[in-house]
């Protein structure tokens, strides 16, 4: 890496250059800006939208004649969203950890030993990766019916306590570990359970992270397995909530982009707070 | 998985076949029933109306405990035919007509003349528009009372009629009509001139079911064992959509998109069940002059409107869960069940004469004078009838499939169409 130590102004570049330079910086700024706008309209747009009166929801206007927050009480008082939102935290976070630590166990298991039919689970792991959720619902309904789970947040874990995807994300960041350092460990007399997790952990954390976060997300927006789950809105998860102004009679956008707005400031601010991490995750892997 | 579903359903049925016992005069001791229904899974007016009807019955029949589990109406058949299986209790349904056969043979639907007595089915029955008990009999008995029901009916955008040079107080009465005003609307206004609600994944079957037979058709004959939607009538009416299809009268929208048009104030003419009134009235107000009228006819021919909607199915076993909910069943049907269902929720009475009585609907109907249209339909209302066999919902789905594409596809062989998936759907019956 180089720094650039020169001052402005020091030593000009020649007029020619410079013009085409601020041009090109011109046209990427504005494509950027442009990107950005498009990136973030949907956003302005859910948050006008539950801002209006519902004869002015299908108003093009960029801003609403009256705004008012009627849309966001209607949404608390009409659907439990707040209990919905913690119940998806609970469910999102608790998937989350339980399916990272299951992760870096098979994935240490898998990248580290040599086992029998290693090769063979894995792939029958691989496998499980194509098979549809919506093949497994009723299986699993069925068991988490006999576990007398139904209508619990526990049920909405169950399924979810290993991801193919972590496992072989995992292993393969764990096989192209230097094993230089592993051996170092070994000969300081490190056992499997160290140097797991003092010297291989420390050092995925921008992997684990991202891997986090996706798990965090797709859970947050798991919708067919807690519909067939759930009896009651209480024990339910916001995707339900937000699905519960959508009927065959019409759908109530006002209250909806109300409760899109509320469900999506969580994991907004999960972004925020882990945005660095995310940034230097990628990074680390497009260097790689 | 579709098999073993289906033989675990049969074993679960099966195991409690054999129990067949009498039902008591009442409940005399509590007992909790659960009561699956898909207006407890929305926000608003339905949800808030079913609550009510359930706080109320059980308070007047304080030993019964009724529990509502709301499922939403895309998976409804899924979720009841998974609790069966997995031994939950499913006692009273709020089923969709187009599943009753389905239910009545696959999901333990009890036909209410195997378990009440006569006399006292007669005696609910009492007062109820006999088109209306029709739509929840199958095979010569009674599985299912019209719950939500409604008809599908032409709404339309006034204020568009008179940009267009059209008589707001003299709507279309027949699909002639409709393609007359369609034409001035295309050529005076930027409006889309007619919307409806018969294409679309979610529309099913049963607007189409209403438009065959309006003129003289059927999509399936009598006995349910031959499909028909081939016949010359049937091929007519979906020409008679052709046309206004390539006169660019009607377009191939989503079913929301024309939902929220109409509401938005952009389209003429919808032809949709009334149930989605209190949505175009919301869109309407303060920014158009919303009205309706009957669905359209064909020619001279009769109008046969048929319903959309669900009923009330009992499939509880036991003696004591089935006197509860037919309890429950009387009273969501009953004058004031109807009052409710008509006045907060949207749907139709299947009482007429609480329409006139001040005492239940008699004040609010003349503040909602929509409801006339539909309320006119009642004496002519045709049941919509369910495809036969566990592959009803491919059947239907054929159908359609094939109707769209003779619409709004670029083979003008509609008839050729229509009798290639009639093959197809054929083969689906049992």
């Amino acid at each position: 890496m180089t720094i650039d130590a020169t001052l402005p102004g020091a030593m000009p570049r020649p007029a020619r250059r410079a013009r085409p330079a601020r041009w090109e910086a011109g046209i990427g700024h504005g494509l950027m800006i442009l990107t950005a706008l498009i990136c973030v309209f949907p956003i302005y747009w859910m948050i006008v939208t539950s801002l209006r009166p519902e004869n002015a929801i299908f108003s093009t206007r960029l801003w609403p004649d009256t705004a008012s927050l009627e849309n966001y009480a209607y949404a608390l008082r009409a659907v439990p969203i707040r209990q919905m939102l913690v119940n998806t935290f609970i469910v999102s976070f608790t998937v989350t950890v339980i399916q990272l630590v299951t992760g870096i166990l098979a994935g240490y298991a898998f990248a580290r030993w040599r086992f029998r039919g290693s090769a063979l689970f894995f792939g029958a792991i691989a496998l499980t990766w194509l098979v549809p959720l919506q093949v497994v619902m009723i299986p699993n309904y069925l068991l988490v019916s006999r576990l007398g789970m139904i209508d619990t947040l526990g049920a909405l874990i169950l399924p979810h306590v290993a991801s193919a995807f972590a496992i072989m994300l995992l292993a393969q960041s764990m096989r192209s570990f230097p094993s230089e350092v592993i051996e170092a460990a070994r000969m300081d007399g490190a056992s499997h359970a160290h140097i797991l997790w003092q010297v291989i952990v420390p050092n995925l954390r921008g992997t684990l992270a991202s891997l986090a976060i996706l798990i965090f997300i797709s859970t947050w927006n798991e919708y067919f397995w807690p519909l067939l789950l759930s009896r009651t809105p209480e024990n339910s998860v916001v995707q339900i909530g937000l699905q519960m102004f959508i009927t065959s009679e019409g759908t109530q956008w006002g209250p909806l982009m109300a409760a899109s707005t509320m469900a999506s400031l969580p994991i907004l601010l999960i972004y925020l707070v882990l945005q660095r991490q995310v940034i230097a995750s990628f990074m680390k892997s497009g260097l790689r | 998985m579709k098999t073993t579903i289906l033989t675990g359903l049969a074993l679960a049925l099966g195991a409690t076949a054999g129990h067949a016992q009498t039902i008591p005069a009442e409940v005399t001791e509590p007992v909790t029933i659960t009561f699956y229904n898909y207006n407890l899974s929305s926000a608003g007016n339905g949800a808030e109306a079913t609550k009510k009807m359930i706080a109320e019955f059980e308070a007047s029949h304080p030993n019964i405990k009724v529990e509502g589990i709301p499922v939403s109406p895309q998976n409804f058949v899924t979720r009841v035919q998974a609790d069966i299986v997995a031994g939950q209790p499913v006692d009273l349904t709020q089923m969709g007509f187009n599943a009753l056969d389905f239910a009545s043979k696959n999901l333990g639907a009890v036909a209410l003349e195997d378990i009440i007595p006569q006399a006292e089915i007669d005696a609910h029955l009492e007062g109820m528009v006999p088109n209306g008990l029709e739509l929840g009999r199958l095979d010569g008995k009674t599985y299912g009372l019209a719950y939500t029901f409604s008809t599908p009916i032409l709404f339309y955008n006034a204020d568009i009629f008179r940009e267009a040079g059209l008589d707001p107080d003299a709507p279309p009465q027949t699909w002639e009509e409709v393609k007359a005003a369609g034409l001035n609307v295309k050529e005076a206004t930027d409006a889309l001139p007619l919307a409806t609600g018969i294409y679309g994944p979610s529309a099913m079957d049963w607007l189409m079911q209403g438009v065959v037979r309006s003129n003289g058709g059927a999509v399936i004959n009598e006995d349910r064992t031959q499909m028909t939607f081939a016949e010359p009538e049937s091929v007519e009416a979906v020409e008679m959509l052709r046309e206004l299809a390539k006169l660019g009268i009607t377009k191939n929208l989503d079913i929301t998109s024309q939902m929220e048009g109409m509401a938005a104030g952009n389209t003429a003419m919808y032809l949709q069940t009334s149930a989605i009134q209190g949505f175009l009235v919301d869109g309407a107000e303060g920014n158009f002059d919303l009205r309706a009228t009957t669905m359209p006819r064909f020619g001279d021919k009769p109008v046969r409107p048929n319903n959309s909607g669900s009923a009330l199915v009992i499939h509880a076993s036991e003696p004591l869960k089935q006197r509860a909910a037919w309890e429950l069943m009387k009273y969501l049907t009953s004058k004031r069940g109807y009052t409710i269902i008509t006045s907060e929720i949207g749907y139709l009475p299947l009482r007429p004469e609480i329409v006139e009585d001040p005492e239940y609907l008699g004040e609010w109907v003349k503040d909602h004078p929509l409801l006339q249209p539909n309320l006119d339909q009642l004496s002519v209302l045709e049941p919509w009838v369910p495809m036969p066999g566990p592959n009803y919902l491919q059947i239907a789905t054929s159908m359609m499939d094939a109707m769209e594409q003779a619409t709004f596809g670029d083979n003008d062989d509609v008839k050729g169409i229509l009798e290639a998936a009639q093959t197809q759907a054929q083969n689906l019956l049992p």
